[in-house]
């Protein structure tokens, strides 16, 4: 707690999805045989740290008031380039460098457009997003290319292990990166500018805060971090696929908000999303172990977004804002 | 007014009216003088598109993608991050429920059932969309992505895979009377602007603050905003029914984005209280017709795809410099 006590007013949001995300886990080990299985939390981590990694981004342009609808596609597009990029010889070190740049690269033209030219980053992301992956169609052919590196594959494996830890390399690696993320929003001046830029754009400018400097370095923090999942994914699969992304496009949005971010801006934390991700998974495996088929499970993951944003996702009224 | 006065005035024909109705619209100029220029190639590649018959297939071609950007306007209108994205599967939600459960389980095929059932099942669902997000107060993109979610898991499990076919007076809308849903919802359109709702919903969105301690009943304009768009979703169900001719579980979700990239580029704000019915419909013009030229020159989906993308993205920020350079009123 006392690395949150810096946010104060989040606390209380952060906490509830976290005791959410429990109370899912201890639900599912009672109604569901099997949920609570060493295998079955295993598999759950894995899942919920792909849609963790790809809302981290999320996570901070809804921080700045944005969003980023080019997620999904920045992921497309990093796993295909990673796999083809691999496939034809180059060093995977060297392939993730150069996906890492691309990604970045798009993320900033988004964080221009909609910095410099005052578009709204909704429309924004989508266009430079729809670009991004049409372009990623036409090379590819829409078909699924290219291979992974077997490290890449051990490191996601659901199967995989670290000495006497029954989790693959990818949870603990990601535990240490948020922590990363975290102590940089909530401590160093960039984290607290995107705050103060989030909760009043207006204000911050005087408080000499550049704020196109603050979006494009957030946007392409975002598509970084896309660009990640991205690579991960290519491991979890085996070949890449431009289309990968897609069911991120909402996950990454309902991760963020369960997590008691406000989409208004300059309130939540990364800890909420990363709670956020759990329950996401958890509810999907719990719905899926009732029996549900994926369309039915669909439409109830529907009913319990709304259900959990409804208990402590709710926007000020007007009235209030005055 | 002046910037977008001698465009209008330089439209040819068909864009008479619009450019009317767009008169002082200077958000709406780049996506009308893109729609100038794709319809005078069109017309200049398929020379059959000028005669009058054959009118009514292009706009049923175009009708759903119109109709479900129309049907996104009111609830960006309304402003403070309204958006409604649960209107593409909206639509498709509608199209199952009049082809494969109405005329074709139940065999109810008449039209003065189907198509009260289409209108009232979008404003229903336009509705709820107006209470999760005005009365609940959960941020409409969360609110509306919910619904969506429900709606196409429900339509997928009433029907997994395409079947069925549209009831023949059904398949006009999408031939000879295409015009007529569209002409409808214009007409409501001209009906609602003549309400005190309208002036109050163009408030709300540019400043609901202000509107509130004016004394205007904000969350109830933005349900109706909501309601409105539904409705329209509704008339998009039965365009798109006709132009499918079948049920199709798989189709709905795509107007989503197509609607919102139409709402972007015709100049409606997507901050609220600028935009209207003549600037979604162009949006959703400009989209089609640059669809059907790209298709005529058999240019690959996939580049097609990214065209839209690019062109999307030029436009809007087109859009922005010209608006900078004209001094701006935002």
């Amino acid at each position: 707690m006392n690395v949150l006590s810096g946010l104060g007013a989040n606390t209380r949001r952060t906490l509830g999805a976290i005791a959410m995300a429990l109370v899912l886990l201890l639900l599912g080990s009672l109604a569901i045989e099997g949920f609570g299985a060493p295998f079955a939390i295993r598999s759950m981590l894995v899942l919920a740290t792909f849609i963790a990694v790809a809302s981290i981004g999320q996570t901070l342009v809804v921080l700045l008031g944005g969003i980023d609808l080019s997620i999904p596609f920045v992921i497309g597009f990093a796993n295909v380039v990673a796999a083809s990029l691999y496939g034809d010889g180059m060093a995977f070190w060297l392939v993730c460098f150069v996906v890492a740049l691309l990604s970045m690269a798009i993320g900033a033209l988004n964080g221009a457009l909609s910095s410099f030219l005052r578009i709204h980053p909704l429309i924004v992301t989508l266009g430079v997003g729809t670009t991004v992956q049409g372009i990623v169609l036409m090379w590819t052919g829409g078909l699924p290319t290219g291979s992974a590196p077997a490290y890449l594959s051990e490191f996601v494996s659901i199967g995989g292990t670290i000495g006497p830890l029954p989790v693959p390399w990818v949870v603990p690696c990601f535990a240490v990166m948020a922590i990363f993320v975290h102590v940089m929003l909530a401590r160093t001046p960039f984290g607290r500018q995107v705050y103060a830029l989030g909760s009043n754009p207006t204000a911050a400018p005087l408080a000499l805060i550049d704020p196109h400097r603050i979006v494009i370095v957030s946007y392409a923090l975002s598509a970084l971090f896309a660009a990640l999942a991205g690579i991960l994914l290519l491991g979890f699969t085996g070949s890449a696929y431009g289309d990968v992304g897609q069911p991120y496009l909402f996950q990454t949005i309902a991760a963020v908000v369960i997590g008691g971010t406000a989409l208004v801006g300059g309130r939540g934390s990364l800890v909420g999303t990363i709670a956020g991700s759990a329950v996401l998974i958890e509810l999907n495996t719990f719905l899926i172990g009732l029996g549900l088929a994926p369309s039915t499970v669909q439409a109830a993951l529907g009913i319990v977004i709304l259900a959990l944003v409804s208990i402590y996702g709710r926007e000020a009224h007007v009235r209030t804002l005055i | 007014m002046t910037a977008a006065a001698p465009i209008a005035g330089s439209t040819p024909a068909r864009s008479h009216g619009i450019g009317a109705l767009l008169a002082g619209r200077r958000e709406s100029a780049p996506a009308l003088v893109i729609l100038v220029v794709l319809l005078i190639v069109d017309l200049w590649l398929n020379r059959a598109w000028m005669l009058p018959d054959s009118w009514g297939t292009i706009i049923g071609l175009a009708g759903p993608t119109m109709a479900a950007a129309i049907a996104s306007m009111p609830a960006i209108m309304a402003g403070r991050g309204g958006i409604d994205v649960s209107i593409g599967p909206l639509m498709g939600f509608i199209n199952i429920i009049l082809v494969k459960v109405l005329a074709g389980d139940l065999g109810i095929d008449q039209p003065w059932v189907l198509v009260p059932v289409a209108l009232a099942i979008g404003a229903l669902v336009g509705l709820l969309n107006g209470l999760l997000s005005a009365v609940l107060r959960i941020q409409p993109i969360v609110a509306t992505l919910g619904t969506y979610l429900v709606l196409s898991g429900v339509t997928l499990s009433l029907l997994p895979a395409p079947e069925g076919a549209a009831p023949a007076w059904l398949k006009t809308l999408a031939g000879p009377y295409s015009i007529v849903p569209l002409a409808g919802m214009a007409a409501i359109w001209l009906l609602a602007k003549r309400l005190t709702v309208y002036d109050w919903l163009m408030a709300c969105g540019s400043d609901d603050r202000a509107c509130f301690t004016a004394g205007v009943p904000v969350t109830g304009v933005r349900v109706f905003a909501y309601t409105l768009g539904g409705l329209f979703a509704g008339a998009g169900g039965l365009l798109l029914s006709a132009l499918l001719g079948s049920a199709d579980p798989n189709v709905g979700p795509t107007f989503t984005l197509v609607a919102i990239s139409g709402v972007a580029l015709g100049g409606v704000s997507l901050a609220g209280g600028r935009g209207g019915f003549a600037a979604a419909a162009l949006g959703a013009a400009v989209i089609f017709l640059l669809q059907s030229t790209l298709t005529y020159f058999n240019v690959s989906s996939f580049l097609l795809h990214t065209l839209y993308g690019v062109i999307l993205v030029a436009s809007v920020s087109l859009n922005a410099l010209t608006g900078r350079i004209a001094g701006g009123s935002r």
